[in-house]
């Protein structure tokens, strides 16, 4: 016996031939040797080599089962643990089969749009005692689309649970301009399925209740408003007592505006503080917040009085309503103290001044100049352009407004705000992703062009509303435009009263990315599952990061479907991968 | 030369039958494929017997015999006795045990002049397998197995054992038995040495599943090689597995 093996009893064992290939080996329960063995046996057997997954095509996420859907890039260890998860055979059934061990795996170059996704798995196995065969084999996943219940909620219009109509009855889009900003800024669009324009308002549609309920009270929040609910019902199943209903939520949004010109009825203006009747709708919170253009005194009004007995403006701050005055000079006003009960704060009569203004159409002209008091003419110095109201030129459907005016009681003037530089504006807005309506679609070339035209008028209004509104901009984000210049101006410096409403470069957001269309704002706002942007990777690179094997297009092309097995020296098992503890 | 065989669909044909220098027990099958193998090979010069003990066709398990005499269990009947007596040579003693181990097959390992047995075997049974086969007995185990008649086989030519037997323990028994002996496998890898494999000094029959390495193996170990062959296979045998057979005798 020359070929013989001590084992650890001291004894010799002897060499039995490989009853296959009949090289001596030390005997074992096949008395194969494991080249034989492997050659024979297929440890991948029963472990799929095709497997299909299924990946939404509208937010690129893929199908975790159980309705589960998970955003996770190529080649990254979130995706290879999906892929593990996904094939049949990999875990072991039972306790008592031990299954197999996969100890690697690795990604394949697969051409992008082949909806193929490549894996290169080795696994090991003890086939018997003290033999263990590692084998390698590809797995082939196939990636089929299938639209997630997000995407197919938001693709299919009969989805929505929840329709929440917000409505305001005026001629102009300035509210719906803010509205959009406010949501911006606070997400709260966030769960909404679409949104459409119409004429006067928007529809936010939600796929339930509570996101619609949500919506409103925020909308609650920032304007006064009045709601009306209804529910239509769509199904019901008696036997588990269960129905479907389709609520509608109409919004409806208090008519008055920023700016709007109110002539209040003698005992509203009483109640609020003995104010003038003649006011500026100063700003629109979930209050009415009034002033006093001549006075300076301000007053407010909830959403609750408001609708107990709607106001109507008797100009609304709306397009061609306002005209353009050149400012000529300026007196400070200093205020008879007690000269009343009326009551003004300190800081708004700090801002009065005594303007004299003319047209900016008269200059050239005429030389009609008019004098009043105005509650923003701190800001004003001569050569300033002025938005006001012409009161002498106006016509008030209200009598007693028009009586008054007729009688020259009112101001000629009601200046409204001080416009800012005609050059270009340094800063911009994001946008909703809104859906336009089929109606307005349905309308005819030349009214689409009168619409077209209106909606830039609001917009330009709105803009110069939001410069010269300091308090406003503080509820939106402003972000810097493209053509914000290398050196802001201080020309302003050598004025003598400090213009606070000025917007200033530092306010601006940075990043508003120009290339990103709307779609992409409404998913990173709805971006609750953090997926990054795909395809942000070279090829290979995700894989080096996350610690995963790549092999690349040329290596690719080399590898085989299954490898042989091949017996494990030391006969002991290599460690486990683990992808699972993601 | 090794004949593969098969019964019925079991490749473990030691235990369907029993082959001495003197006759050849089948048991009785579906088809007479299996009696006709044996009857192809052997009767020329011996009988070849169909026999069932206590009705049951593992004639190969439960008798134990060489070429002087056969051992049938206490569970053989009448009948069944009478007609081996009447089939056999007369030379042949056929005697019936009275032991508690009743597959004798499994039990006892014998050639013509030396049988190993079962360690618990009764003394009796020792006396009785002693005087009828006339033979030394030895009370071994081969590899750790007890059933020294399923894990070995061995001829006056040679024998084959349990693979797990060591090389200190194939010394021993080959000095018992003074032959030859090697371990190996039949029925491609199996250490079921007496299921596999029935031989006798001329010829052998194994599982059909047995290796072309097995068979040389068992050819080389048992001197089956026809006799124009015999030098160069067994010289190209020990050649190429030197290692593997012991030298001794």
């Amino acid at each position: 016996m020359a070929a013989s093996t001590n084992n650890p009893a001291g004894s010799t064992m002897v060499k039995v031939l490989c009853c296959v290939c009949g090289i001596p080996i030390d005997p074992n329960a096949a008395n194969t040797c494991a080249s034989c063995l492997a050659s024979t046996s297929d440890i991948t057997r029963g472990i799929s080599t095709e497997v299909h997954l299924h990946q939404c095509r509208g937010c690129r996420r893929w199908h975790r089962g159980a309705g589960k859907w998970m955003g996770c890039d190529l080649e990254s260890r979130e995706l290879m643990s999906l892929c593990l998860a996904n094939i049949s055979g990999l875990k072991a059934k039972s306790k008592a089969d031990k299954g197999v061990r996969l100890v690697d795996a690795s990604w394949i170059w697969t051409e992008p749009h082949s909806m193929r996704l490549k894996v290169r798995l080795a696994v090991q196995k003890e086939v018997q005692a003290g033999t263990i065969l590692q084998q390698s084999f590809l797995v082939e996943f196939i990636v089929r689309n299938q639209q997630c219940v997000d995407c197919a909620a938001e693709f299919r219009q009969g989805t929505w649970k929840s329709l929440v109509q917000v409505r305001q009855r005026v001629g102009h889009k300035r509210t719906f301009l803010y509205l959009e900003q406010l949501i911006l800024k606070h997400g709260a669009h966030r769960g909404c399925l679409s949104i459409e324009a119409f004429k006067d308002g928007m529809d936010f549609y939600f796929p339930d209740k509570g996101k619609a309920a949500r919506f409103i009270c925020f909308l609650e929040n920032v304007v006064p408003i009045k709601t009306k609910c209804s529910k239509k019902l769509i199904g019901t199943d008696d036997k588990s007592n269960v129905s479907n209903f389709k609520y509608t939520n109409l919004v409806e949004i208090c008519t008055l505006c920023k700016d709007d010109l109110l002539y209040l009825p003698a005992k509203t203006a009483r109640n609020m503080g003995n104010i003038s009747q003649l006011v500026l709708v100063k700003n629109i919170s979930n209050l009415i917040h009034f002033i006093d253009p001549l006075s300076g005194q301000t007053a407010s009004m909830n959403a609750e009085q408001y609708w107990r007995d709607p106001l109507r403006p008797i100009i609304t701050a709306a397009r061609s309503r306002m005209t353009r005055f050149v400012v000529l000079g300026k007196e400070p006003v200093v205020l008879r103290r007690n000269v009343s009960k009326r009551t003004t704060s300190k800081k708004q009569k700090s801002k009065l001044a005594e303007l004299t203004l003319a047209k900016e159409d008269d200059l050239g002209v005429n030389d009609v100049q008019y004098q009043d008091r105005s509650h923003v003419g701190y800001l004003m110095k001569s050569g300033d352009v002025a938005a006001g109201y012409d009161l002498k030129q106006a016509q008030f459907v209200h009598d007693e407004a028009e009586e008054l005016r007729q009688a020259g009681k009112l101001p000629d003037v009601v200046v409204i705000r001080k416009l800012y530089g005609g050059e270009k504006r340094l800063w911009q807005l994001k946008r909703l992703d809104v859906d336009v309506t089929e109606t307005a679609l349905s309308l005819k070339a030349r009214a689409a062009k009168n619409q077209e035209e209106a909606d830039h008028m609001d917009e330009e209004d709105f803009m110069q509303e939001v410069e010269a509104d300091k308090e406003m901009r503080q509820n939106m984000n402003l972000y810097k435009s493209a053509v914000v210049p290398q050196q802001p101006k201080n020309d302003e410096d050598d004025d003598e009263d400090d213009d606070d409403q000025q917007i200033r470069l530092e306010e601006l957001l940075d990043a508003l990315a120009l290339d990103a269309g709307p779609d992409d704002e409404m998913e990173d706002a709805e971006g609750e599952d953090g997926n990054l942007a795909p395809g942000e990777y070279e090829e290979g690179e995700k894989a080096a990061k996350d610690g995963i094997k790549y092999i690349d297009r040329e290596a690719a092309r080399g590898i085989k479907e299954k490898d042989v097995a091949v017996p494990v020296t030391g006969g002991t098992f290599d460690k486990e991968l683990d992808f699972d503890d993601l | 030369m090794a004949t593969r065989c098969v019964f019925e669909n079991t490749h473990e044909i030691g235990v369907f039958a029993a082959l001495t220098n003197s006759y050849c027990l089948t048991g009785v099958g579906g088809s007479e494929n299996f009696y006709s193998i044996f009857e192809s090979e052997l009767s020329e010069h011996i009988p070849v017997i169909h026999a069932t003990i206590a009705g049951c066709r593992f004639v190969g398990r439960t008798t134990v015999g060489n070429r002087r005499g056969l051992l049938v269990p206490n569970t053989t009947n009448d009948m069944e006795l009478q007609h081996l007596r009447n089939s056999l040579p007369d030379s042949v003693v056929v005697q019936r045990i009275e032991e508690r181990l009743s597959a004798l097959g499994n039990i006892i390992a014998t050639n013509d002049h030396v049988a190993l047995v079962h360690p618990d075997t009764d003394r009796e049974t020792e006396d009785v397998i002693a005087d009828v086969l006339g033979v030394e007995v030895f009370r071994q185990t081969v590899g750790g197995q007890s059933l020294v008649g399923s894990y070995s086989k061995f001829t006056n030519q040679g024998g084959i054992v349990h693979p797990r037997t060591t090389v200190e323990d194939i010394e021993e028994l080959s000095s018992l038995l003074q032959v030859p002996l090697v371990a190996g496998t039949v029925n491609r890898g199996s250490d079921v040495l007496g299921g596999g494999l029935v031989v006798n000094d001329w010829s052998a029959f194994v599982g059909l599943d047995t290796t072309g390495t097995e068979i040389s193996v068992i050819e080389s170990i048992f001197k089956l090689s026809r006799q124009g062959r015999q030098q160069t296979q067994s010289s190209m045998v020990t050649d190429m597995r030197s290692s593997l057979i012991d030298q001794l005798s």
